[in-house]
C-alpha cells in the first residue's frame, strides 16, 4: 500500500491536480481525490474512469510523503511517567479552546465562553472545554468550609457538610447543560460563522451526585412547600424558583463531572443539576435551598430569562430546553475537500427526554433522510448522529431536524420567527442552515457558510 | 383567575397574527377526542399513554385540544386557560391583588414528569431518613437568608429605610459609574431606566431596551437583587446596609417613574422609602400584567420526509435561495462580528443583553 502511494504521488504534479479539478467541473467524474486508493476507484471505472490517469489530491506536495520514514518520535525516547501529574492535551490541539465574544458583555466576571463543538467527538465534553457562564466571577471555595442548608417550609432544617453529602446514595447520569441564550445572537439574522458561536453555550458531561428528592425528603417538606429556591455561595448569589414537581422529577446535587470533582467554573464543590432545563437553574456553588410557598420572582426569572414577544408580552418560567440539533461536520469551520462521499455528523438533544429521530436535508428542507446514531441514546443528553452524503459539487443547503420521544419536531426558523418575533433573546431553537458553496464557485468553492432563512 | 390584562393582550395578538400561524402549522386534519367544557379531552392521559407517551405529537395534541386550540397564536392563547392540560398557568393569584398570576406549573399533559415526581416523592411510602446532616435552627441562618419574594416576604422592618434623596447619594457613589447617575447606563452596562415601548411591528425593528420601569414585573426583585449582588465588587455591603439598599431601591424606582397608587402619586425626594412604600410600588409596576407562563411549544409540525410543504421549506415560502448572510470582511471572508470588527458599530448584539 505504501509503495503504491509513493509511486502514484511521485508522478503527480500540481498541473495534473488542476486537470482533475477541471474534470470535476465538467461533471465527468464525481469522485473525490481522497478515495482513489480504495476500491471506490475501481467502482468508478464503469463510469469512464481511467486508472492510468489517476491523480490524487495534494499531488506533488512533499509534506504528504516525507513523513514516510522514521522521524523524531521513532528515533528518540519520549517523556517519562509523571511528567504531567495531571495530564494535558497534546500541544498540537492548542487551538481547541473555549472562546468568547468580547462584545457580548462589558466584563469577564459576568460573561460566557463557548465550547468548540466543531472539534468535539462523541457526546462527552472534556472538563476543560465545558462552556462557562458567570454572573459574578469564579470563586475558589474550600470544600471543608462549604455547607448546604435546606430550610424554609420543612419539618427539619438541615445543614450538610461535603462529607455528609457523599454519604448519601449516589447516582451518575450523562446530561447536556445549555444556556437558554444559546443562539441568541442569531434571532434577526446570521452574524457568526462557526458552530462554536452558534451553538457552543452548551456542554454534555457525566455528573455524579445525590438525588435532590433524597435530600428534600430528609428535611421533610411541609404541605405548603410548593417551590424551592436554590442559591449560590458566589458573588452572584444566583437564585431561581423551581416547582416541587420538577425538583422531585430527576434533579440532583452533583459533586463530580466526568469522574472528577466539579471544576470551579462549573460550581465546585457542588451544583444543582436540573436535567433538560435552562442552565441558569443549575445553581452553582450551591449553599442553600429554601423551600417556599411561592416563587421568589427574582431577577433571573423576571428581568432576564423571560422571552419578549412581538406584542410586548413576555414568557416567564421557561424551564425546558426545546429539542435542538446541529450539523458539526461539515460546518463553517471546515471547507469541503472536493465532490464525493462525506459522512455528515452532528449533535441532537432534547430537554424533554430521548432523541427519537434525526433527519438531514441537503436541499433547504424540501426532502429529508433519516440519519443513524453513532452514540448511546440517553435521556436529556447529546446524541451523535451521522449520515452518508454523496456531494456532486453543486450548491447545497444542509439542515438537521430532531424529533424527540415526546413527538415534538424541530421547526424551521421562519416558522419560529413568525410566532415569536426576533426579540426573545432566549430559546432560539429552530433549525440552522449551512450553505455549501458549489465546488466551482471561484475562490469560495467548497466554502461552508452559515445562512438563515 | 389569570390576569385580565394579559388575556386582552394575547387576544389582540391573536387577531394581529391570525392566519399566519395556522397556515404554518403544516398539520393535517386530526380526529378530535372527547372534551370537557366543550374544549379539552378529559381522558387526555389515556390518549397520551395510548400514543406511547408522545404528549407533544401533533396528532395527540389535536386529539386532546381540538384543532383550533392547538397551533400557533391560537394555541398560545388557549394555554392561558389553566384547565388546558398543556397549560403552565395556575388558577391562583398570590395576594389577590394587582400583580397578576405569579404561579406557573408543570402542565398536566407532561405525564412522565408527574409519574417521576410521584415515584420519587408523592407516592414514596418507603422512604427512611438516613439521618445525615445536622439539624439547624432558622435563627442561625439570619446572615444567609436574604430571599425577598414577590409578596414582600423577607423585606426588612418598615423602620429600616431612608429618604429617596439620601438613597440617590449612595447610588451615585456606588452605582453611577456603571449604571449612570440617572440610570442611563455607562461603559457598556445597560441602563436601569428607559421607557421604551416593548411592542414591535416588524422583525427587523431594533430590540426594545428592557429596564426596571418598562419591563420588570415586581419592585421587590429590585431590593432583593441589588442587596444580593451589588456593588458588583462587594455585594451585600455592610457599609450600605439594608437601609441604604432600601434608599437606593426608592431612587431607582423614582428614576423609572413607578407610581404608588391609582392616582399616579410619584415617589418624592423627601419620602422616607421603606418596605411599606416598596410594597405600594410593587402593585403599580406597569408591565406586571404582561407576563404569562412559558407555553412552548406552540409549533407542532408533522415529520415530513419528501416534498415538504412550502411553509417548511427554505424561507417559509418554498424558496431555498432566499436567505440572510453574515457580513463579510473586505477580502470576502465570512466572519463573525463584522460591523464591530470594522469599527462601524459599537459593541452589542442588538438586544439588551443576556
Amino acid at each position: 500500500m505504501t509503495d503504491q502511494i509513493v509511486e502514484k504521488v511521485a508522478v503527480q504534479t500540481e498541473e495534473s491536480r488542476n486537470q482533475s479539478r477541471r474534470a470535476f467541473l465538467k461533471g465527468s467524474a464525481a469522485v473525490a481525490g481522497g478515495v482513489l486508493f480504495t476500491k471506490a476507484a475501481s467502482a468508478a471505472e464503469g463510469a469512464g474512469y481511467d486508472p492510468k490517469k489517476a491523480v490524487a489530491p495534494y499531488a506533488g506536495k512533499p509534506e504528504i510523503t516525507e513523513v514516510l520514514q522514521d522521524g523524531a518520535a521513532r528515533k528518540s525516547l519520549g517523556f517519562g511517567v509523571r511528567k504531567y501529574p495531571y495530564g494535558m492535551p497534546s500541544p498540537f490541539e492548542k487551538e481547541v479552546q473555549r472562546r468568547t465574544l468580547e462584545w457580548l458583555t462589558p466584563d469577564s466576571m459576568a460573561s460566557i465562553t463557548m465550547t468548540p463543538l466543531q472539534s468535539l467527538h462523541g457526546i462527552i465534553t472534556p472538563n476543560g472545554l465545558h462552556f462557562e457562564r458567570f454572573h459574578g466571577g469564579v470563586p475558589t471555595i474550600n470544600p471543608d468550609e462549604h455547607r448546604l442548608v435546606i430550610h424554609g417550609l420543612v419539618e427539619r432544617p438541615l445543614i450538610f457538610t461535603m462529607d455528609d453529602l457523599k454519604r448519601f446514595p449516589s447516582i451518575s447520569r450523562i446530561h447536556f447543560v445549555e444556556c437558554p441564550a444559546n443562539g441568541a445572537m442569531e434571532w434577526k439574522g446570521v452574524q457568526l460563522n462557526s458552530v462554536q458561536w452558534t451553538h457552543g453555550m452548551m456542554s454534555c458531561v457525566e455528573y455524579t451526585g445525590v438525588r435532590l428528592s433524597d435530600l428534600l425528603k430528609e428535611a421533610g417538606i411541609k404541605p405548603e412547600g410548593k417551590w424551592i429556591i436554590p442559591e449560590g455561595a458566589d458573588a452572584a448569589g444566583l437564585t431561581r424558583s423551581i416547582p416541587i414537581d420538577l425538583a422531585m422529577d430527576d434533579c440532583f446535587v452533583a459533586y463530580a463531572q466526568n469522574g472528577e470533582a466539579l471544576r470551579r467554573e462549573q460550581g465546585y464543590p457542588i451544583r444543582l443539576v436540573v436535567p433538560g432545563c435552562e442552565a441558569n437553574m443549575w445553581v452553582k456553588y450551591l449553599r442553600r435551598i429554601q423551600v417556599h410557598d411561592v416563587p421568589a420572582q427574582h431577577r433571573e426569572e423576571t428581568s432576564k430569562y423571560t422571552e419578549l414577544m412581538p406584542d410586548g408580552t413576555a414568557q416567564r418560567f421557561s424551564w425546558y430546553m426545546e429539542p435542538n440539533s446541529v450539523i458539526t461536520y461539515p460546518s463553517p469551520d471546515f471547507k469541503m475537500q472536493g465532490p464525493g462521499k462525506y459522512y455528515v455528523r452532528g449533535l441532537a438533544w432534547s430537554g424533554r427526554g430521548k432523541v427519537a429521530h434525526v433527519d438531514v436535508s441537503f436541499d433547504g428542507g424540501k426532502n429529508w433522510k433519516e440519519a443513524h446514531f453513532t452514540s448511546p441514546v440517553l435521556d436529556k443528553a447529546w446524541t451523535r448522529f451521522e449520515i452518508e452524503w454523496n456531494w456532486d459539487g453543486s450548491e447545497a443547503f444542509l439542515m438537521s431536524r430532531v424529533t424527540d420521544e415526546t413527538g415534538y419536531v424541530q421547526p424551521p426558523m421562519p416558522q419560529m420567527r413568525t410566532l415569536e418575533g426576533t426579540n426573545n433573546v432566549y430559546h432560539r431553537t429552530a433549525m440552522v442552515t449551512w450553505r455549501v458553496h458549489a465546488w466551482d464557485d471561484g475562490k469560495n468553492g467548497g466554502m461552508i457558510e452559515n445562512v438563515q432563512y | 383567575m389569570f390576569s385580565t390584562n394579559k388575556t386582552l393582550v394575547a387576544a389582540a395578538v391573536a387577531t394581529l397574527f391570525a392566519g399566519s400561524a395556522s397556515a404554518m402549522s403544516g398539520s393535517s386534519d386530526g380526529a378530535s377526542g372527547e372534551k370537557i367544557n366543550g374544549k379539552y379531552a378529559a381522558n387526555y392521559e389515556e390518549i397520551i399513554r395510548a400514543a406511547d407517551g408522545k404528549y407533544l405529537d401533533a396528532k395527540v395534541i389535536e386529539a386532546i385540544l381540538g384543532k383550533d386550540a392547538t397551533y400557533g397564536r391560537d394555541g398560545l392563547e388557549g394555554k392561558l386557560d389553566p384547565a388546558n392540560p398543556y397549560s403552565f398557568e395556575v388558577e391562583d393569584s398570590i395576594d389577590g391583588g394587582n400583580h397578576g398570576n405569579a404561579q406557573c406549573k408543570i402542565p398536566a399533559a407532561f405525564v412522565e414528569v408527574h409519574d417521576s415526581a410521584k415515584a420519587n416523592y408523592y407516592n414514596d411510602s418507603k422512604f427512611v431518613a438516613n439521618g445525615f446532616g445536622t439539624p439547624i435552627a432558622e435563627s442561625a441562618l439570619a446572615k444567609w437568608n436574604i430571599v425577598v419574594d414577590g409578596d414582600g416576604k423577607g423585606l426588612p422592618d418598615p423602620s429600616v429605610g431612608m429618604t429617596v434623596e439620601e438613597g440617590a447619594k449612595i447610588y451615585v457613589q456606588f452605582c453611577g459609574m456603571c449604571h449612570g447617575e440617572f440610570g442611563e447606563g455607562a461603559k457598556g452596562y445597560l441602563p436601569l431606566a428607559v421607557d421604551e415601548n416593548l411592542v414591535t411591528s416588524a422583525f427587523d425593528d431594533p430590540a426594545p431596551m428592557k429596564a426596571v420601569g418598562n419591563y420588570w414585573p415586581y419592585a421587590t426583585t429590585l431590593f432583593d437583587y441589588i442587596r444580593r449582588t451589588m456593588p458588583f465588587w462587594t455585594p451585600n455591603a455592610p457599609f450600605i446596609g439594608d437601609k441604604g439598599y432600601m434608599g437606593m431601591t426608592g431612587y431607582i424606582l423614582q428614576s423609572n417613574y413607578v407610581k404608588l397608587d391609582e392616582n399616579g402619586t410619584e415617589i418624592q425626594d423627601d419620602d422616607f422609602f421603606n418596605s411599606e412604600m416598596l410594597m405600594k410600588a410593587n402593585k403599580f409596576m406597569k408591565n406586571q400584567g404582561n407576563f404569562f407562563c412559558d407555553h412552548r411549544p406552540v409549533i407542532h409540525n408533522e415529520r415530513c420526509m419528501t416534498n415538504c410543504p412550502d411553509a417548511q421549506v427554505g424561507d417559509g415560502k418554498g424558496d431555498i435561495h432566499h436567505y440572510k448572510q453574515a457580513r463579510r470582511l473586505p477580502d470576502g471572508t465570512p466572519q463573525y462580528n463584522v460591523p464591530q470588527r470594522m469599527h462601524e458599530d459599537p459593541p452589542g448584539v442588538g438586544h439588551s443583553g443576556m
